[in-house]
């Protein structure tokens, strides 16, 4: 099977390096070591118990011999959504862990800790509300720091509608949102999500009256431009309705401006004898210039 | 040194005891998290890329794996499913697993043989138990369940046959002797989980614990209440801590800050030695038993690699 002509035999390996070294650091706490087969020493020890199947009762119970007095973290693979019981202190140095606990990201979660307590995690991830309700809703863990405060994360339409909600979720969670060994922060309460639904209702008919707002205002300001428009034009509206008559051919004849006895006023323009041009060049006399000089004087 | 691309994540990595150019590789979909598995019988060739000699698929991932102290091609695998496997290498891959135990009620996560009597291995399991199988009884012979939280790893003693170590998400470390009915010793090891732990192969009174709080810490069983020492180095929770086969004072340790450490806790100075060469996780090493100084690891990065102490494991 191998090219290694000095291996041993099939069933027996090469001594193990600490064996041919021998000897150990003194005395052993142990007991000396048994002769025989594995389950003959345990059988005949008493202790054996063939096929043992652990349940998950037994398992409960075994919580209660836990020697360190203090709760131990929930399985990442049980459902702890909604369940108040992790909010303490004892429980967030150790559930952390748990992040990089070997095997939580084995088969069921990633993690539950650092996502608020097996809210992210758990058999379906993404759990409704575990992940966005919990730590980067409008309050909870940012709420309580003051850090985020003043609807950094919430408003973003400016102003009636930031501010919903901010700082409702006063005394959950740790003091540092940054720290990764604070506590999780507990799910929210009744009243908190209660406030939270309500925001979502005030926020959702908040921008539908802000949408007919801005429309009404839209509608009357360009309703306002175009009556200036016409207000501004209206000493134009003779002339306009001239010039459109004379485009359709009307002439408008202008009256002649009479003078009191019924003869046209010298010096008053002449309406069909438009010779009178300042500059129009005059008539000039027949022979006028002949008696300018004397005759035979040329 | 050469590298093996494995289309898991790879899990746990193990040299054989008997050829020191075979080794076996646990790997799992979806790191692990759902998904199908494999596990990989691989061949170092002296002078070329590492052959896979054979392969086993199974339908849920493979946390770990141990080869049988006993026979050459016997394979003992810990499913996450709960189930115990056992496969033959020199049987085809139809007539494989040879057994399959369904006794842990959730993810089994480690699998030891025990290299003293050459004829049990230990498992331990996120159903807060280990148990103990032998090869000629059909079910476990017993239960261990003390412990509160996952059990994460159980390792026999290296010089007793009757004495193992577990640690357990419940922050503590428990030495069992199998002809006892409870528990002899608790250690209440770190103030976070402990995931995993190893004897020194020199000193059977010697055991180093990993844990989450990115710490390994050494122990002497006699005097448990402080460690012998405490290695700090690692960015992140560390992941498996394996002692050296060959020299006292060495052990590996891989994390999940990516990298692979060596130490000596003996020294003032005990990091010996980094290796950054996995991309992402790292959650498999070993130590070859036959060869001193041939190191193997493998990480969520899907890679498999062989090489010497003092040499980079990227390079080609």
């Amino acid at each position: 099977m191998d090219s290694k002509p000095p291996q041993p035999s099939a069933s027996n390996p090469p001594p193990k390096p600490w064996e041919r070294a021998g000897g150990s650091s003194g005395s052993a706490p142990f007991r000396p070591p048994s002769a025989g087969n594995t389950s003959d020493v345990v059988e005949a020890s008493g202790t054996a118990k063939p096929g043992e199947i652990v349940s998950s009762s037994d398992r409960t119970a075994a919580v209660n011999r836990n020697s360190l007095g203090r709760p131990v973290p929930t399985r990442p693979w049980e459902q702890n959504y909604g369940n108040n019981s992790y909010g303490g202190g004892a429980y967030g140095s150790t559930m952390n862990n748990s992040l990089y606990g070997s095997g939580m990201y084995g088969s069921s979660s990633y993690g539950g800790g650092m996502y608020g307590g097996g809210m992210y995690g758990n058999s379906s991830m993404y759990r409704s509300g575990g992940y966005g309700g919990g730590l980067y809703g409008s309050s909870g863990m940012y709420g309580n720091s003051g850090m985020y405060g003043g609807g950094m994360y919430n408003s973003g339409f400016g102003g009636p509608m930031g501010g919903y909600g901010m700082g409702m979720g006063g005394p959950y969670g740790g003091q540092d949102p940054n720290d990764p060994y604070g506590p999780p922060s507990s799910p929210p309460g009744f009243w908190m999500s209660f406030l939270r639904v309500m925001h979502g209702v005030v926020n959702f008919f908040g921008r539908i009256s802000i949408l007919i707002d801005q429309n009404t205002q839209a509608f009357h300001m360009f309703m306002t431009a175009l009556l200036q428009l016409f207000d501004r034009s209206g000493m134009l509206y003779g002339e306009l309705a001239r010039f459109v008559l004379r485009l359709l051919g009307i002439k408008t004849k202008p009256r002649k401006v009479l003078g009191p006895d019924g003869l046209p006023i010298p010096g008053a323009p002449h309406p069909h004898q438009s010779q009178n041009l300042i500059e129009g060049p005059k008539p000039a006399p027949d022979g006028a210039w002949d008696n300018v000089w004397p005759n035979g004087s040329q | 040194m050469p590298v093996f691309k494995t289309p898991f994540n790879g899990y746990s990595v193990k040299f054989s005891p008997f050829y020191e150019s075979r080794i076996a590789v646990a790997t799992a979909q979806n790191f692990g998290i759902l998904g199908n598995g494999r596990l990989h019988v691989l061949d170092l060739n002296p002078a070329g890329p590492i052959s896979e000699h054979i392969a086993f698929d199974t339908a849920d991932g493979v946390y770990d794996v141990s080869w049988s102290e006993s026979h050459d091609s016997l394979l003992v695998a810990a499913i996450a499913d709960g189930s115990v496997k056992l496969y033959d290498l020199a049987l085809p891959p139809t007539s494989n697993p040879i057994r399959s135990f369904h006794e842990h009620t959730r993810e089994v996560h480690s699998a030891d043989y025990n290299p003293v009597r050459r004829d049990s291995f230990l498992t331990s399991s996120w159903d807060d138990t280990s148990k103990l199988w032998t090869l000629d009884r059909p079910t476990s012979v017993r239960t261990f369940k003390e412990h509160a939280y996952c059990v994460y790893s159980s390792v026999w003693n290296p010089r007793h046959g009757d004495v193992f170590a577990s640690a357990s998400g419940d922050c503590t470390v428990r030495i069992w002797d199998v002809r006892e009915p409870g528990s002899t010793m608790i250690i209440p090891a770190h103030d976070f989980e402990v995931l995993s732990c190893d004897w020194n192969k020199y000193d059977d009174c010697c055991i180093a614990t990993a844990s989450v709080d990115k710490s390994i810490r050494v122990w002497d069983v006699r005097s448990y209440r402080t460690p012998v020492s405490v290695l700090n180095g690692h960015g992140y929770a560390v992941r498996k801590v394996k002692f050296s086969p060959h020299r006292q004072g060495l052990l590996a340790s891989c994390s999940y800050d990516m990298t692979v450490c060596l130490w000596d806790y003996m020294l003032e100075d005990a990091l010996v030695g980094r290796y950054d060469h996995h991309t992402e996780f790292a959650v498999g090493i070993d130590m070859s038993v036959l060869v001193e100084g041939l190191l193997a690891s493998t990480g969520w990065d899907e890679l498999v690699y062989v090489w010497q102490h003092g040499t980079d494991p990227r390079a080609p």
